[in-house]
């Protein structure tokens, strides 16, 4: 079994308990994303599978071989910082080289893997210059391919694109998922940016207070987040609890249908419903029949955004928001009456 | 498979130091060091400001307190006390004087690369001998010195200004081994205050004198409580500065505790008077560093 | 009001400075009683060159600071090491421990070694001294190493790691050449530490084993000649000169961080 295994992790430090139970497999090839708030552990995590960390408990596997008790040098990883962490006194060739040479390959063999890794990184004749004669985007990609030349069994990136500004953060989300691609590198990223999130990675892990409470495709996370932490974090969320009243749930007077399987009887249940899947009409043009579920309520107010709307709304003591398309330029004035209405299918079930 | 199977070339893990065992071995060099020379000193220098009378041969050691009534057996000393003291007082005063304005003057007065050698001018002569500072005054202030030909320059018949062996002498001296501490530690504090806010009293029709003492002197008040302690606690313990430019009135609690090491032989009175000149220090250490923590939270 | 400052600052340098010139300018005026008119002569230097006790004196100070920064600088970056890279109980009191030597009156450290040392059999003489400057220079090596220290990332020294290297490598090519900077800058500052030091030296020496500001005060106490300063002005561009250097030097962050 290659790619990552991290079993049943566990650290704290003093009283504050960091990492809680953590077992996953991180799959050889795949792109994965560590996402969560801040203090959630995403930053630990990461430093305990390279190494710079040691876990109270549990092991970690690179590549098939515990590595749990190895120091960092040992391990065959590749970690990309988000400072960069360039040598300042070493040119960028010398950089790319430095995890070459600790692995006995020099001289003309090694010149040849650093050019191909700046070729890579798109920065063929860069290897002369010293990390402060160039730009940030440029220093990223140089720490990138000093990390990924010496052919890591796992690549590590912490953060590595929140010091640059949004159109190079941009650029260097398609470049580093084009070399992912290319170079087939089992990679873990962690990320503060949902959207950066859900639009590079295979499969996104999503850490709260110290646990993976879920991992998943992107599509998966989104559209069945399994918690309600999971729906608010990713994207945003209507939740609506109320009972099970025989195969739908009942809330606030209202009988709303889902596909998930429910409890029993009487059971105090939450479902999560995105915005965007929510279709607003006015009272008295809305139509029954396609839709199973639909709900009167009161716009309190709208949010103009141009191509979009936000709209608060309320039915009964429930506050909901839905997201519609700005597509026939007249919102909705506060205090219409609408009618919500939404497919079983997004009614999604979570815990919490 | 083996575990290090994958980390093909790579050094093999040997067996790690234990991370205290590192720690202590990088540390223990310094501090073993700072132990036998300056910690253990004072602790011996301790014990022996309750002895009698300096151990030597086979004379018996006997306990005592007598050392620490040094003030009550011998009223002379608190004469030497009061010297001492006004000259810290004086030193410091015109040291925070003049020491704030000349930061303030560099603040406002000059910027970039003039500044920043000006600063540099300011505190070199800090950095060099201090002994050949206080020589370099006699030149200038005894009689028929460098003050006098000056002076006599433009009134020939002029009598002596020389003051060499005087206390203004001491505290000259003194003045100028220690200001640049003063300029410094203003400068910090007076860079780090807002043009916004002396412009917003300016605007409420401060003069500049309100903005001098409304505005300035209360945020740079820690940087002029740090140089002040920085000043006074040497200048309570100076000796050389005394002996040099005071003559026969240099007589301070300095030059009298190392008398009692190196003529009079007495190291019991000596240690004792140098532990309560310390205690003088803590105390001043003691009450400053709570308004310096209150001026910082503030 | 900007021409009163600059003026005040002018007077402020001409304080600082005046005295210093008006005694070099007298270690070239003829007169061995340092009457005007100057007249212009080298002859207090050439005296200088044939007078073996300030010369012997001299070299003491020389090899004193020498040693001392050598030794001094060794321990103090080593110590640094381990109070700004890691973490443990005590770190605190042990930084705060730094401050005695420097915060305490040296009149009191310099008696404190002399009754210490006398009683211990360690005695007097350029040993002692050589005890006591690396000890009052010790805590300056920790402040400057470890303010070079403190502008250095430690993710350097992680990357390294990640790229293979063991910790003692990664030290040695990635954090000792870029604390380089703050480390001879710490040199530097222990040399004219010692150089400059003259309490602590006054109470540990004997007869015949001085250093130079020891010896020039006894001159100085004795009775003088522009010999005196001569001497002293040697003194005083030596050590003007080494804190030039440390100030080109021990600037946060050293020569390779800055662009
Ligand atoms: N060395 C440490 N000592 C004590 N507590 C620590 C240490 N390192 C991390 N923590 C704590 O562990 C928790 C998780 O930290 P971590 O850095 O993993 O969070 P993160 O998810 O990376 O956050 P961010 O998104 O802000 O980077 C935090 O509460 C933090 O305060
Ligand atoms: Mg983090």
């Amino acid at each position: 079994m290659s790619g990552v295994d991290v079993t049943a992790v566990a650290k704290n430090y003093g009283a504050t308990k960091v990492l809680t139970d953590i077992t996953q497999n991180f799959e050889s090839g795949t792109f994965t994303s560590l996402l969560g708030p801040s203090g959630s552990g995403k930053t630990t995590l990461l430093r305990i599978i390279a190494g710079f960390v040691a876990p109270d408990e549990g092991a970690v596997r690179i590549a098939g071989a515990d590595v749990t008790g190895v120091p960092v040098h040992a391990r065959n990883i590749g970690m990309v910082f988000q400072s960069y962490a360039l040598f300042p006194h070493m040119s960028v060739a010398a950089n790319v080289g430095f995890g070459l040479g600790r692995r006995g390959i020099r001289g003309k063999a090694a010149k040849a893997q650093v050019d191909e890794a700046l070729e890579m990184v798109r920065l063929p004749g860069f290897g002369g210059r010293y990390p402060r004669q160039l730009s940030g985007g440029q220093q990223q990609r140089v720490a990138l391919a000093r990390a990924i030349v010496i052919r890591p069994d796992v690549l590590l990136l912490d953060e590595p694109l929140s010091a640059l500004d949004r159109r190079l953060r941009q650029e260097m989300q398609v470049e580093l998922l084009r070399i992912q691609r290319e170079s087939g590198l089992t990679t873990i990223f962690v990320t503060h940016d949902q959207e950066e999130a859900l639009t590079l990675s295979d499969k996104v892990a999503i850490l709260d207070r110290g646990r993976i409470v879920q991992m998943g495709r992107p599509a998966e996370v989104y559209e069945r987040p399994r918690t309600r932490f999971a729906a608010e974090f990713l994207g945003d969320a209507n939740f609506l609890t109320g009972k099970v009243r025989g195969s739908a749930v009942e809330i606030a007077g209202a009988t709303i249908m889902t596909e998930d399987r429910l409890p029993a009887e009487g059971a105090t249940v939450t479902l999560a419903v995105r915005p965007e899947k929510i279709a607003i009409r006015p009272a008295e043009t809305a139509r029954s029949g396609a839709v199973e579920n639909s709900l009167p309520a009161t716009v309190s107010s709208v949010i103009y955004t141009g191509t979009a709307l936000t709209y608060m709304l309320r039915s009964g003591d429930l506050h909901l928001k839905v997201f519609a398309q700005n597509s026939d330029g007249s919102p909705l004035a506060a205090g219409s009456a609408v009618v919500l209405s939404w497919s079983a299918r997004h009614s999604v079930m979570v815990e919490g | 498979m083996p575990p290090e199977a994958s980390a093909a070339g790579l050094p093999a893990t040997r067996r790690r130091m234990p991370s205290w065992l590192a720690t202590a071995a990088l540390l223990l060099p310094s501090y073993a060091w700072l132990t036998l020379a300056v910690l253990l000193p004072l602790a011996a220098m301790f014990a022996f400001s309750f002895l009698h009378a300096t151990p030597l041969g086979n004379k018996p050691v006997v306990w005592t307190l007598e050392q620490y009534r040094a003030f009550y057996d011998q009223p002379y000393l608190l004469g030497v006390a009061w010297a001492s003291l006004s000259i810290g007082l004086w030193t410091t005063g015109i040291c925070a004087v003049v020491g704030f304005a000349a930061a303030l003057a560099l603040v406002r007065a000059t910027a970039g690369r003039a500044r920043e050698t000006l600063l540099i001018l300011v505190l070199l002569p800090f950095w060099t001998n201090g002994l050949v500072r206080v020589f370099s005054w006699t030149m200038v202030i005894r009689e028929g010195g460098f003050l006098d030909v000056f002076v006599r320059w433009f009134w020939p018949s002029a009598p002596s200004l020389g003051f060499l062996y005087t206390t203004p002498a001491i505290v000259l001296g003194l003045v100028h081994g220690y200001l640049p501490y003063m300029v410094l530690t203003c400068y910090i504090a007076l860079l780090s205050v807002d043009e916004a806010v002396i412009e917003a009293a300016q605007s409420l029709g401060a003069r500049w004198w309100t903005v001098l003492f409304k505005i300035l002197v209360p945020l740079a008040a820690p940087g002029l409580v740090t140089g002040a302690i920085l000043i006074f606690v040497p200048v309570i313990g100076a000796f050389m500065e005394p002996r040099i430019l005071g003559g026969r009135v240099g007589v301070t609690m300095g030059t009298v505790i190392e008398d009692q090491f190196t003529q009079a032989f007495n190291w019991p009175l000596g240690s004792a008077l140098a532990f309560t000149m310390l205690a003088v220090v803590l105390a001043v250490f003691a009450t400053f560093s709570g308004v310096l923590r209150r001026s910082a939270t503030t | 009001m900007i021409k009163i400052a600059r003026l005040f600052l002018a007077l402020v340098l001409v304080f600082l400075y005046l005295p210093i010139i008006v005694m070099a300018a007298m270690g070239f005026n003829a007169s061995p009683l340092y009457a005007l008119p100057f007249d212009f002569t080298t002859h207090w230097y050439q005296e200088l060159a044939g007078n073996g006790r300030l010369i012997e004196a001299g070299w003491n100070s020389i090899w004193l600071a020498v040693l001392t920064a050598v030794i001094a600088t060794a321990l103090g970056t080593l110590a640094a090491l381990a109070l700004w890279r890691r973490t443990f109980r005590g770190r605190s009191i042990l930084r705060i421990l730094l401050l005695p030597p420097i915060a305490i009156p040296w009149l009191i450290t310099g008696t404190a070694m002399l009754v210490f040392f006398f009683w211990t059999g360690i005695g007097r003489g350029l040993h002692a001294m050589l005890i006591g400057h690396v000890a009052l220079a010790i805590p300056y090596v920790v402040l400057v190493v470890g303010t070079g220290l403190q502008t250095l990332r430690a993710d350097l020294e992680e990357a390294a790691m990640s790229l293979g290297s063991t910790p003692i490598h990664a030290f040695f090519r990635v954090t000792l050449p870029l604390l380089l900077p703050s480390i001879v800058g710490a040199a530097l500052f222990a040399f004219a530490v010692s150089l400059d030091q003259f309490v602590i030296s006054y109470f540990l020496s004997v007869p015949g084993m001085t250093t130079l500001p020891v010896e020039i005060y006894s001159a100085i106490r004795k009775g003088f000649t522009p010999e005196i300063n001569a001497i002293s002005t040697i003194l005083l561009v030596a050590s003007m000169i080494i804190i030039l250097g440390f100030a080109r030097f021990a600037r946060p962050g050293g020569i390779g961080e800055r662009s």
